[in-house]
């Protein structure tokens, strides 16, 4: 069975391109543009694991991963961050909000980014 | 008996009572005349101290910064004008009170904190804080000595409200500046690696070749980045994240490990000296240190020729850990050494050798070896190579 990723990502090219990488590997993907339709897709589709851009048009990216962890129905859904902030406040920040873990895009490729999905899956 | 003084005799003692008087009546006049100059230059001297004192009063109301003098009971004597718009009170609210009771006002905790070091005031060297609604000040307490006595104590208050808005605006500025850059090359780079990895089809040896090297130029801007954002960090002076106890083995050991590649690449050996015993541990931003280490080795890979030999030394030294790093690589001009750790700085023969380089790294590597309280110094010689040392004082017990 092929695995749910939901992106939320605004930056259309950096989306395409993540989400060309997923499906060429056989996973399912749901893409977001902004905080509001993730939280939203985040609920409906109850994906396996969510990678979540920070800077994010409207709601921001923080938001987005405090409000899904603070819902019990979407709270055990996995987040991973890959942002372009990194600095060690960010990273903290993020962790503590409950994000399994933080990426920054320009430090990882798209298949390191692949292998972190799968060591989260499992 | 004085009816037995004939009068001739009489006469003469009276002209001589009356010689007396006259002269008594001179020299009661002449002291009149003295006292009246001596009151005269003294009722100058009192308008002289009287103006002297007004326009030193003057010039402390007027001052921009929040002036406040204490007697030596901690009650308020003298201020400035900008005190009572600082502590939003009138003069007659301030003047002849203790300070304490002024202060004691919950949006006044971080000063009373500050300040107050059991009942008495504590000098104190340009430390900031927040009051009130974002007002921020840098705060200076001494206290007036003379040989004899104590006359009380000043409070200086500076408003930094502004600079403090401006180092705010040129962080976000900065962190939002490199994110908007690293956004593009992250594409930049996805990219290159997916056309290389061959996720969208096959690709010759020649179009391999040209675009390893596109995306090697690409990650190099990528560093530079995070180079330009760590500068920025240091000069907003709060560079350092969280300090923990660490063995300085352990992060020297992460640092080599993640470099195997490169040093595989040169054909260089290194060689790791540390004592038996471990050395006592730092107290340290990791993610720093490691850095200033990774940057050291960096320049003794870049700067080696291929095979040659790289050497790190570990020791205790009395009161701090010690890191060497010897490299028998091309060396630092002898005229080029005073400039070594300023920023953007590169000496000529590596810039001849390697374009690439940001300067930045030793800039980098002094600020944080220094915000750690430590030393970092170099010895070298021009085509034989160079040694870099840095020492961190042992974390307190």
């Amino acid at each position: 069975m092929f695995k749910k990723i939901l992106l939320i990502e605004d930056d259309k090219f950096l989306r395409e391109l993540m989400n060309k990488k997923l499906l060429s590997l056989d996973f399912e993907v749901s893409t977001a543009a902004d905080g509001e339709e993730g939280l939203e897709k985040i609920k409906a589709e109850k994906p396996e694991v969510v990678l979540l851009d920070l800077i994010l048009p409207g709601i921001n990216g923080f938001e987005v991963l405090e409000r899904a962890k603070k819902d019990p129905t979407t709270a055990n859904i996995p987040i991973i961050i890959l942002s372009n902030l990194g600095q060690s406040e960010d990273i903290e920040k993020g962790l503590k909000l409950g994000a399994k873990d933080f990426l920054v895009k320009a430090h990882f490729t798209p298949q390191e980014i692949v292998n972190k999905l799968k060591s989260i899956l499992g | 008996m004085v009816k037995t003084l004939n009068y001739g005799k009489f006469k003469l003692m009276e002209r001589s009572f009356t010689n007396i008087i006259d002269n008594k009546e001179d020299a009661l006049r002449r002291v009149r005349v003295a006292l009246l100059n001596i009151l005269e230059d003294t009722e100058d001297a009192r308008r002289i101290a009287v103006d002297e004192k007004n326009k030193t009063m003057a010039i402390i109301e007027n001052l921009t910064d929040g002036i406040l003098l204490l007697d030596t009971n901690g009650r308020v004597e003298t201020i400035s004008l900008m005190v009572e718009s600082f502590l939003k009170k009138s003069k007659e609210e301030i003047i002849g009170i203790d300070f304490f009771d002024i202060i004691a006002g919950n949006e006044f905790k971080a000063l009373k904190d500050l300040l107050k070091d059991g009942g008495k005031i504590k000098a104190v060297q340009r430390k900031e804080v927040e009051v009130g609604d974002n007002l921020n000040l840098e705060v200076t307490v001494v206290f007036l000595k003379t040989e004899q006595e104590e006359k009380g104590s000043l409070i200086v208050l500076h408003d930094v409200t502004r600079d403090k808005l401006i180092e705010k605006m040129k962080t976000e500025f900065v962190s939002i500046a490199a994110h908007q850059l690293r956004t593009p090359l992250s594409a930049i780079k996805w990219t290159l690696r997916m056309i290389l990895d061959g996720d969208v089809g096959k690709i010759t040896e020649d179009q391999k070749e040209l675009l390893d090297k596109t995306y090697i130029s690409n990650e190099r801007m990528i560093s530079l980045i995070n180079d330009l954002l760590n500068v920025s960090r240091i000069e907003e002076g709060r560079f350092l994240y969280k300090q923990e106890n660490m063995q300085l083995e352990d992060i020297v050991d992460g640092i080599v490990k993640s470099s195997a590649e490169s040093l595989k690449m040169k054909n260089l050996k290194i060689d790791i000296d540390v004592p038996k015993k471990l050395i006592p541990e730092v107290f340290v931003d990791k993610e720093k240190i490691g850095l200033v280490v990774q940057n050291l080795l960096e320049n003794a890979i870049k700067y080696s020729k291929d095979g040659g030999d790289i050497k790190i030394v570990m020791e205790k030294l009395e009161n701090e850990a010690s890191f060497k790093i010897i490299d028998s690589g091309v060396g630092i001009p002898e005229n080029q050494k005073e400039r070594i750790f300023s920023k953007f700085f590169r000496g000529d023969n590596v810039v001849a050798l390697e374009t690439e380089g940001s300067g930045l790294g030793l800039y980098t590597a002094k600020n944080i070896v220094e915000a750690h309280k430590g030393k970092i110094w170099f010895e070298s010689k021009e085509n034989s190579g160079t040694t870099f040392c840095f020492t961190l004082p042992f974390a307190k017990k």
